[in-house]
C-alpha cells in the first residue's frame, strides 16, 4: 500500500498538471460550446506560440512573461481572422474540424521546417524550483500556472455571465437565428470569441515552453486527454473545463501511484465514460 | 396619424415557394392591428418577413421612412421591431434575467419595469429559460421583445397551447400594453373574440393575400362577416 | 479518424518527393568516379511523425555516405542513387513504401527504415521479394528471424543478458556498488524487452529489485512517478527512457528534491540530457562516441566533421556524431564492402557473401555469422561529466583520464 506522503504528492502533482489539461480545454471550450466550431487548430496554436516563447527565451534572452506579452495578441489576432474564414465560407461544426485539422498539419510542418523534427527543451532556473509544505513539494511553475489558468476560466465565466457580449454570444450558441432577430450582432462578437480562445492557447503555449518537452508531433499528444477534459466540462463552460482538468490530472497521477503509471492514459477516457454513463446532477 | 410601418405590394415566402403576395397596409404609431385568418394562410410568414427570416421577392417595408427590404435581421430588430415568436424561442440555458439583459437596450422598459409588469417573472429570475412553464415561457418570451424598447411589438399567437386562466392573464397583460403603453403591436391571432377587443384594426388573411382590412370594432359588430371569412374557428 | 490519415499520406508524397528531388540532386555533382546508370537504393525513413527527430540524423547520415561512396567507385563502379521516402513513423506506410519501392519505383537494392516496428513491417516485404536488408536499429535481434537481414549495429544476439551485464559490471566497479535497483521504462517494445532483461540479471547477481515500473509510452506528466521513484529510493536507477523522457522524469524528481545516486539511461534524447543540470553523472549505454580511440578508426574524423557541418547548417540541436548516425554509416559501410566484395547487385550473392565476411565499419569489425545474423556484442557505457558523453565503460575504451564516477 503506497504511504499517505505518496498518494498526497501525486494528488499535488495530478491536479497541477491537469491545470494544463483544463488551461488547453478552456480555448477548445468556448470556441466548441459557443460558436460551434472544433478548433483542432487549437493545439496548433498553443506548440506554436510555445516555440516562439522558447524561442525568444533562448535565442535573445526574452523573458518568458514578455514573450507572452507579444505572443498572446499575436495570437488574439490569428483567432479573430480564423473566424474571418469561418465565416467567409460559412462553415459548419464538422467542416471547422477538418479545415482546423489542416490548418494545424500546416503549423506542425512550419514548425518542423524551421525548428526541426529534434526535441526542444527550453531550460529555465524555475522549471525545477518548488515551495516545501510539509512532507509534500508544489513545484512553483506548475503552480503559477494553475493559478493563471483558475484566474482565466473565472474571469471568463464572470464574463460570460455578467456582460453583455457574455451573455449575447451564449444566446446566439443556442439560437443564433432568434438571437440575430433580437439584435444579437453574433459576427461581431464571435471574432472578439475566437480571439480569446486562441490567446488562452498562446498563455498555454507560455506554460508549454517552461514546462513540456517541444517536438512538432506533440502537437497531438494533447489531443484526446483535452477532448475528454472539453466534454466532461460541458461545453462552453470554463469552470467545468478547468475543474475537469484537474479531476484527470488527479485521477491520473493517483493510478500511476497506486496502479501502475501504465494506466494513466486509459483513466482519462474511463472517468469520460463514467461521467457521461452517471450524468451527475452537479455537473 | 402618422404611418409607423408602410408594407407595399409583399411577395414573400421561403425557399422557392411563395406564400404570401401583393401584401399592402400601413400601420399607425400606437396602434394596434390583430391579423386573423385559417391555419396556414400566411400570418406566420407576415411576421416573419418584417423580421427579415423569410425570402423576400418583391416589395417594399418601410419603417419610420426606412426600408427594411435590404436589411438583416439584427439590423432591423435595431431599428426597432420586438418579436414574439410563435415557438416562443426563449434562450433555455440562459436564466430569466440573462434572456432579459442579453438583448436589453435603452429605453423605458427597464429590467423594474419589466417585472413590475410581470411580477411572475420576477420570482423566477435566476431560473433557467427551460425550467418554466408555457405560461411563463410565453411571458418571458413578451418580455424579452420589450427589453429591446422596440417602437412596434410582433406577436405571433401568443395564446396558443397555454392554459385558460393564463390566457386571460396574458390578455390583460396585453391590453394594457397596447391601451395603457400606447405601443404599436401587430399581433397574430387565431381567436379573433379574443384580440378584437384589444386592437384597433384588423387584417384578414386568406390563401397568403389580405382579403379584409378594417377596424376591429367594426368586425366585432358583424360576426355574421367574421364567420364568412374565419369559419368556426372565429368563436 | 480518415481524414487524418489522408492528409498524413499527403505530406508523405509531397515528402517524398522532395526528398527525391535532394537524393538525385546530391549525387549528380559528386558523380566524377563512377559512371553509368545508378544503382538505385530504396529505403524510408520516419521523417515526420514521432520518430521524426532520430530520422533526421540518419537522413544526414546517409547522405554523408552516399557522396562518401560516389567520391570512391560507387557500386561496381556504377553511380549510387538513394531513393529516400517518408514513412511518417508508422509501420503500415513503411510496408506499402517497400512494396512500392521494389515493384513500382524497381529500386536495384534496399536499406532498412529506422526502429523496430517499421523495421518489423519493411522485413516482412524485403523476405517476399528476397532483398537484402541492412537495419541499424531493431533492438530486440531475435525478432529478425529473415535470413538475409543484417544488423549493422553490434547489439549481439541476446542484447538482454549481455547489455544489463555490461551496465552491472561497471556498476560493481564502482567504490560502493549500488545494493538495490529500480527499474522504470517505457512500454516501448525495444525498452520494455530491456527492462525485463535488466530485472532478471540484476536479481541473478543478488541486487534487490526495490520497484519494477513501466508507464505507457508519451506519457506526459511525471510527477507521480517520481513521487514513487524518491520513495523506493533504490542505489541504481536504471530507465528504459525514450527521447526526452529522460529529462522529464529527472526534472519531476528535482522539484521533488530528490536526486537520484546512479542513473542509467536506455534510448534518451543524447543532447538535452547531457546539457540539462539534472543530467549530471546519467549514464547510457554507446558504441560510439566522437572522441578517441573512435576516431582513429578509417574515415571516422572525416565522416564526424561532415556530420557537424550538415547538422548544424539543418539545425539539429545537438550537431555531434553518435551511436544514432553511426548506425546509418554503418548500415552503408556494410551495403558497400558486399555488394563490392561479392562484385554483384544479386542479393542472394550479397547475403551469402556477408555470412562468410567481416567488414570493417565505423563500429569496429563486424561479423554476421551467429544467432540472428548477429556478431559480437559490443555494448560501451558513456556518462555525461561537465556536460559531455565520456565513454567510461569497458575501462579499455575510455579516454586517459576519464574515470566512472559514482556516489
Amino acid at each position: 500500500m503506497p504511504s499517505a506522503t505518496l498518494l498526497g504528492q501525486a494528488l499535488i502533482s495530478g491536479v497541477l498538471a491537469g491545470g494544463m489539461y483544463g488551461l488547453l480545454a478552456m480555448g477548445l471550450s468556448l470556441s466548441w460550446g459557443l460558436l460551434r466550431l472544433v478548433n483542432l487548430s487549437h493545439f496548433a496554436l498553443a506548440f506554436l506560440s510555445a516555440y516562439i516563447v522558447y524561442e525568444l527565451g533562448t535565442k535573445y534572452g526574452v523573458a518568458p512573461w514578455w514573450s507572452a506579452a507579444m505572443v498572446v495578441p499575436l495570437m488574439f489576432a490569428v483567432g479573430a481572422s480564423q473566424y474571418w474564414l469561418f465565416d467567409r465560407f460559412r462553415v459548419n461544426e464538422l467542416a471547422s474540424l477538418l479545415i482546423t485539422f489542416s490548418f494545424a498539419v500546416i503549423v506542425e510542418a512550419g514548425i518542423q521546417i524551421y525548428w526541426t523534427a529534434d526535441y526542444r527543451r527550453f531550460e529555465t532556473h524555475y522549471a525545477t524550483e518548488s515551495i516545501k509544505a510539509g512532507p509534500f513539494f508544489i513545484p512553483v511553475l506548475d503552480l503559477t500556472m494553475c493559478i493563471v489558468a483558475s484566474v482565466l476560466a473565472w474571469g471568463t465565466w464572470m464574463w460570460l455571465r455578467k456582460t453583455y457580449v457574455g451573455k449575447g454570444l451564449r444566446a446566439a450558441a443556442e439560437d443564433a437565428d432568434i438571437a440575430a432577430a433580437y439584435g444579437v450582432d453574433h459576427r461581431k462578437l464571435a471574432y472578439i470569441l475566437s480571439g480569446i480562445g486562441a490567446a488562452y492557447a498562446g498563455i498555454a503555449g507560455t506554460f508549454i515552453a517552461l514546462i513540456a518537452t517541444l517536438a512538432p508531433a506533440q502537437i497531438w499528444a494533447w489531443l484526446g486527454v483535452v477532448f475528454a477534459v472539453v466534454i466532461i466540462g460541458r461545453l462552453g463552460n470554463p469552470m467545468g473545463a478547468l475543474l475537469a482538468g484537474m479531476l484527470i490530472g488527479a485521477s491520473e497521477s493517483l493510478a500511476m501511484a497506486v496502479l501502475s503509471p501504465a494506466w494513466a492514459p486509459v483513466v482519462s477516457f474511463s472517468v469520460l465514460i463514467v461521467i457521461l454513463l452517471w450524468d451527475p446532477e452537479w455537473l | 396619424m402618422t404611418d409607423l410601418l408602410v408594407v407595399t405590394g409583399l411577395r414573400a415566402g421561403y425557399g422557392r415557394a411563395v406564400v404570401l403576395s401583393d401584401i399592402s397596409f400601413r400601420l399607425g404609431a400606437g396602434e394596434a392591428m390583430a391579423v386573423l385568418g385559417r391555419n396556414g394562410v400566411g400570418k406566420t410568414t407576415l411576421v416573419d418577413s418584417i423580421v427579415g427570416v423569410t425570402r423576400r421577392f418583391d416589395g417594399s417595408l418601410v419603417l419610420e421612412g426606412r426600408e427594411l427590404a435590404p436589411l438583416a435581421p439584427e439590423q432591423r430588430a435595431a431599428l426597432g421591431l420586438g418579436w414574439v415568436p410563435q415557438e416562443r424561442n426563449i434562450f433555455r440555458s440562459l436564466t430569466v434575467e440573462e434572456n432579459l439583459t442579453a438583448v436589453a437596450r435603452p429605453g423605458p422598459w427597464t429590467l423594474d419595469r419589466l417585472y413590475g409588469f410581470f411580477p411572475r417573472l420576477k420570482e423566477r429570475r435566476a431560473n433557467s429559460g427551460g425550467a418554466l412553464s408555457g405560461g411563463e415561457q410565453q411571458m418571458l418570451a413578451i418580455a424579452r421583445a420589450l427589453a429591446t424598447n422596440p417602437k412596434l411589438l410582433l406577436l405571433d399567437e401568443p395564446t396558443e397551447g397555454l392554459a385558460p386562466i393564463i390566457v386571460e392573464e396574458l390578455l390583460s397583460a396585453l391590453a394594457r400594453l397596447v391601451r395603457s403603453e400606447g405601443l404599436a403591436a401587430l399581433i397574430v391571432e387565431q381567436h379573433a373574440h379574443k384580440i378584437l377587443p384589444i386592437t384597433r384594426s384588423t387584417l384578414i388573411l386568406e390563401r397568403g393575400r389580405i382579403v379584409h382590412q378594417g377596424p376591429s370594432d367594426e368586425l366585432l359588430a358583424e360576426p355574421a362577416r367574421l364567420e364568412k371569412f374565419l369559419g368556426v374557428s372565429a368563436r | 479518424m480518415n481524414e487524418r490519415a489522408n492528409a498524413w499520406r499527403r505530406r508523405g508524397v509531397l515528402a517524398g518527393l522532395a526528398a527525391g528531388a535532394a537524393s538525385l540532386a546530391a549525387p549528380s555533382i559528386l558523380r566524377a568516379a563512377p559512371s553509368g546508370t545508378p544503382v538505385r537504393v530504396g529505403g524510408t525513413l520516419s521523417l515526420t511523425g514521432f520518430l521524426a527527430q532520430t530520422a533526421a540524423i540518419h537522413k544526414i547520415a546517409a547522405e554523408i555516405m552516399v557522396n562518401e561512396i560516389n567520391g570512391r567507385n560507387g557500386f561496381l563502379g556504377r553511380p549510387v542513387e538513394y531513393v529516400l521516402l517518408d514513412d511518417q513513423s508508422k509501420p503500415e506506410v513503411a510496408r506499402s513504401l517497400y512494396e512500392k519501392l521494389i515493384t513500382v519505383d524497381k529500386v536495384d537494392l534496399i536499406q532498412g527504415p529506422y526502429a523496430t516496428a517499421p523495421i518489423l513491417a519493411a522485413m516482412g516485404v524485403a523476405q517476399r521479394y528476397g532483398k537484402v536488408m541492412i537495419q541499424s536499429s531493431m533492438g530486440i535481434p531475435k525478432l529478425q528471424t529473415y535470413d538475409r537481414a543484417f544488423p549493422a549495429t553490434p547489439f549481439g544476439p541476446e542484447p538482454d543478458k549481455t547489455y544489463p551485464n555490461v551496465i552491472l559490471d561497471a556498476m560493481a566497479s564502482l567504490p560502493h556498488p549500488p545494493k538495490s535497483i529500480l527499474v522504470l521504462t517505457s512500454k516501448f517494445p525495444s525498452a520494455q524487452f530491456m527492462a525485463k532483461g535488466m530485472r532478471e540479471q540484476a536479481e541473478k547477481r543478488g541486487l534487490k529489485v526495490a520497484l519494477y515500473l513501466e508507464y505507457e509510452s508519451g506519457n506526459r506528466d511525471f510527477g507521480a512517478i517520481a513521487a514513487r521513484v524518491k520513495e523506493a529510493d533504490a542505489d541504481f536507477l536504471w530507465v528504459g527512457s525514450l527521447g526526452l523522457e529522460s529529462n522529464q522524469l529527472l526534472e519531476a524528481l528535482h522539484k521533488l528534491d530528490y536526486k537520484p545516486r546512479n542513473h542509467f539511461h536506455l534510448y534518451p534524447a543524447p543532447g538535452p540530457l547531457a546539457l540539462s543540470p539534472d543530467g549530471d553523472k546519467a549514464l547510457c549505454s554507446t558504441f560510439l562516441e566522437p572522441a578517441e580511440p573512435f576516431l582513429s578508426r578509417p574515415g571516422v574524423k572525416r565522416i564526424a566533421a561532415e556530420f557537424k557541418e550538415r547538422a548544424t547548417k539543418a539545425n539539429l540541436p545537438y550537431a555531434v556524431i553518435d551511436a544514432q548516425a553511426a548506425g546509418m554509416v554503418s548500415e552503408w559501410q556494410i551495403l558497400e564492402a558486399a555488394v563490392n566484395g561479392a562484385n554483384s547487385l544479386d542479393d542472394k550473392v550479397i547475403a551469402d557473401w556477408l555470412k562468410k565476411h567481416r567488414v570493417e565499419t565505423i563500429y569496429g569489425s563486424l561479423r554476421f555469422d551467429g544467432p540472428y545474423n548477429h556478431g559480437d556484442a559490443a555494448q560501451l557505457i558513456k556518462q555525461a561529466q561537465n556536460k559531455e558523453w565520456k565513454v567510461v565503460w569497458p575501462k579499455a575504451f575510455a579516454a586517459p583520464g576519464v574515470t566512472l564516477m559514482g556516489t
